[in-house]
């Protein structure tokens, strides 16, 4: 079941929650949305799932037109982040739920929904807790509940909202790469929403970063964080360093760099900036063309890599380098000492207030 | 880091009082209570029994008494249900849901609080009374409001019905709608969710609130006694008849059917507390207790002996 999204608009008040936002995603895939709080990323799964009314645009579920089908109607399968368990149901009646409240026409006899019931328990490896309540529960247990509550009744669609986000981080590790195998194992489309950048490039196979009521990018985790395509994208995903500079004539002056920039070949004299992430940056203690000369400050390891602060002499500013372990170990660089920073990998985009990233297509495809 | 190995020991010598002030404050609670409370309760039970058990037994069945007791009863098994659906229904709306005039309907709630039960009984004696609003339209139908049944029901709704909404106003604001909206997208209805998440979600909020309307609905004076009229195995209810009864210097026969209010009062506190008891132990042994609890207030509501 693929999910079309179509110029959706929601307001609330003054304030625009999506701002004509298209998406289309492909049946059996593992979408995340991804952005900061106050996005539109909860909004838009919430339209989708029929549980808020856009002010425009149109829900396509398998190219039919689902805006105003009541949300019992759509067969979506919604994990809350807070779990939404019924506190007073067992675990098997949490899970046999959606079955009972059919009309009777249609409701499964008992003996079924016992069946399915215990297979979907079995299916989150929780079926030893069925007649546990859910305040008897750890919080993975509780998502796990929640999630073959989601499925008992056969969504189309499983929309998924932060549904590790209240849990520790231990927990939040085991479980997504759990979500992600159970995924593989029975493809239901499904979209899942997280401001955790480093759990929407584990478990997703497409990652939409939202700011702001738009869609910034839309790709694989890896071309996301290889290809940002907006400046937001850049700050949003993982560390980076930040240079003010001008382009003119596709060359950027970074700090006191100059870089080749051929996609702004037509662009003159204007302001840019400049997004290195730390790790891409070469340290080296000769100087050579193309290297910015600075100081260390500080040397930090933390765990497997090493991060140093080093300022950079032409503008003081200080810029973050991520070096590994055995990096460190073989050159022991040491604060106060002057080292030559070679960018590996350089993005430049030009006069950021007015947005001037490569024009965002209207419409997404996936 | 020496500080917080230091501070526990510290904060609770400085947070503990001596011996001596507590010992006090124990006993100046204990020595009002018993002034206030214990020995107006005894009091009660002492001078109503004082005659013998044979006098307090025929001040309870005499047939003026008897149709107080059955009219406190019709009163409060009226009001309780109205404001049960009331209550839910105000409650459900101010909590989960965003619309215009929200803020007056929730100071509207309170307002039987605020207002003296005098006034909500002269209220309705200037709408309903034969020189009210209404009056004369009920008289050509041959209706009668005030100085009868349906005007002190009218009044006991009044005064009570804020009881069960303001018990679950905070209660459903605290579990927000996601249980709900979770039971919607499963496929349930607005009944079906009403029924299977909302109301065992709010049952001892509900019960309590439930609790505190019937011992309210029961003792009401003063509403009641302005559209009451005062005649006697018509219109008096309990805490009216008590008073007729001790303004003819009847105090054995007084105190008897008193000892019935305070007993009913007793009974409603002692559910109460089992209820607050339960609501703190909800798991794992909620769902057997539910069915249990659930009877308790039924029985002392409906059962009249």
């Amino acid at each position: 079941m693929s999910i079309e999204i179509r110029n959706i608009t929601k307001r609330f008040g003054a304030y625009t929650a999506l701002d004509e936002v298209s998406l289309d995603v492909p049946a059996g895939e593992l979408v995340a949305l991804l952005g900061p709080s106050g996005c539109g990323k909860t909004t838009l799964l919430r339209i989708v799932a029929g549980m808020e009314r856009p002010d425009a645009g149109q829900v396509l579920f398998h190219g039919e037109d689902a805006t105003d089908r009541h949300v019992r109607e759509r067969q979506v399968g919604f994990v809350f982040q807070h779990y939404a368990l019924f506190q007073h149901m067992s675990v098997f009646e949490n899970v046999a739920f959606g079955l009972r409240v059919r009309p009777r026409a249609t409701r499964p006899p008992e003996a079924e929904i016992r069946e399915r019931v215990m297979k979907l328990l079995a299916l989150v490896q929780l079926d030893w807790l069925a007649g546990r309540y859910p305040a008897q529960l750890s919080g993975g247990q509780r998502q796990r509940i929640a999630l073959a509550r989601a499925l008992a009744v056969e969504p189309r669609v499983l929309l998924l909202d932060e549904p590790f986000g209240a849990l520790d981080t231990q927990v939040r590790k085991e479980l997504r790469r759990w979500l992600r195998r159970l995924h593989d194992e029975i493809h239901v489309t499904s979209v899942f929403v997280t401001h955790d950048q480093e759990e929407a490039l584990e478990v997703a196979d497409r990652v939409v970063v939202m700011n702001r009521g738009h869609i910034e990018q839309i790709g694989t985790p890896d071309e996301v964080y290889e290809h940002p395509a907006t400046p937001f994208v850049y700050q949003f995903l993982g560390n980076v360093n930040l240079f003010h500079g001008r382009v003119h004539a596709g060359v950027a002056d970074v700090g006191g760099l100059r870089v080749p920039s051929p996609e702004h070949d037509a662009v003159e004299h204007a302001a840019a900036l400049a997004y290195v992430r730390p790790h891409d940056i070469e340290l080296s203690r000769q100087p050579g063309g193309g290297a910015l000369r600075g100081t260390v400050a500080e040397v930090r390891p933390l765990g497997p890599i090493v991060r140093l602060e080093v300022i950079a002499a032409p503008t003081g500013e200080t810029v973050e380098v991520e070096i590994t372990r055995e990096r460190y170990q073989a050159e022991t660089f040491r604060s106060g000492e002057v080292l030559y920073l070679r960018p590996r990998q350089l993005r430049v985009f030009v006069n950021p207030a007015a947005n001037a990233a490569p024009e965002p297509a209207r419409d997404f495809a996936i | 880091m020496s500080t917080v190995i230091l501070s526990p020991p510290l904060v609770s010598e400085t947070t503990t009082e001596p011996r001596w002030v507590q010992r006090t404050l124990i006993a100046v609670a204990l020595a009002f209570l018993t002034l206030f409370l214990f020995v107006p309760l005894l009091a009660v039970f002492a001078e109503a029994l004082k005659k013998g058990l044979g006098v307090y037994w025929a001040a309870l069945v005499e047939p003026d008494a008897r149709a107080a007791i059955q009219l406190t009863f019709l009163a409060a098994a009226v009001a309780v249900p109205f404001n049960l659906v009331f209550g839910v229904a105000a409650a459900w709306a101010i909590a989960k849901f965003e619309f215009r005039g929200k803020s007056v309907l929730t100071t509207l709630i309170d307002l039987p609080f605020a207002v003296s039960p005098v006034i909500a009984g002269l209220v309705y004696v200037l709408v309903f009374g034969a020189h009210g609003w209404f009056g004369p339209w009920l008289a050509e139908h041959d209706l009668k409001v005030i100085f009868a049944v349906p005007g002190i029901v009218l009044a006991t709704v009044f005064v009570t019905f804020p009881f069960i909404a303001r018990e679950l106003i905070p209660l459903m604001q605290a579990q927000g709608t996601e249980e709900e909206e979770a039971a919607i997208v499963l496929g349930a209805s607005g009944w079906q969710m009403f029924w299977r998440v909302t109301l065992p979600n709010i049952k001892w909020g509900l019960l309590y609130g439930v609790i505190l309307c019937t011992a309210r609905a029961m003792g009401e004076f003063g509403a009641v006694s302005v559209v009451s009229g005062h005649i006697r195995g018509l219109t008096n209810t309990l805490p009216l008849h008590v008073e007729i009864l001790y303004n003819e210097y009847n105090f054995a026969a007084a105190f008897a059917c008193a000892s019935v209010l305070t007993l009913l009062a007793l009974v409603m506190l002692a559910v109460k507390t089992f209820i607050e008891w339960q609501t703190r132990h909800p798991h794992p042994a909620a769902p057997p207790a539910a069915t249990a609890a659930g009877d308790t207030p039924g029985r002392a509501v409906g059962d009249p002996a």
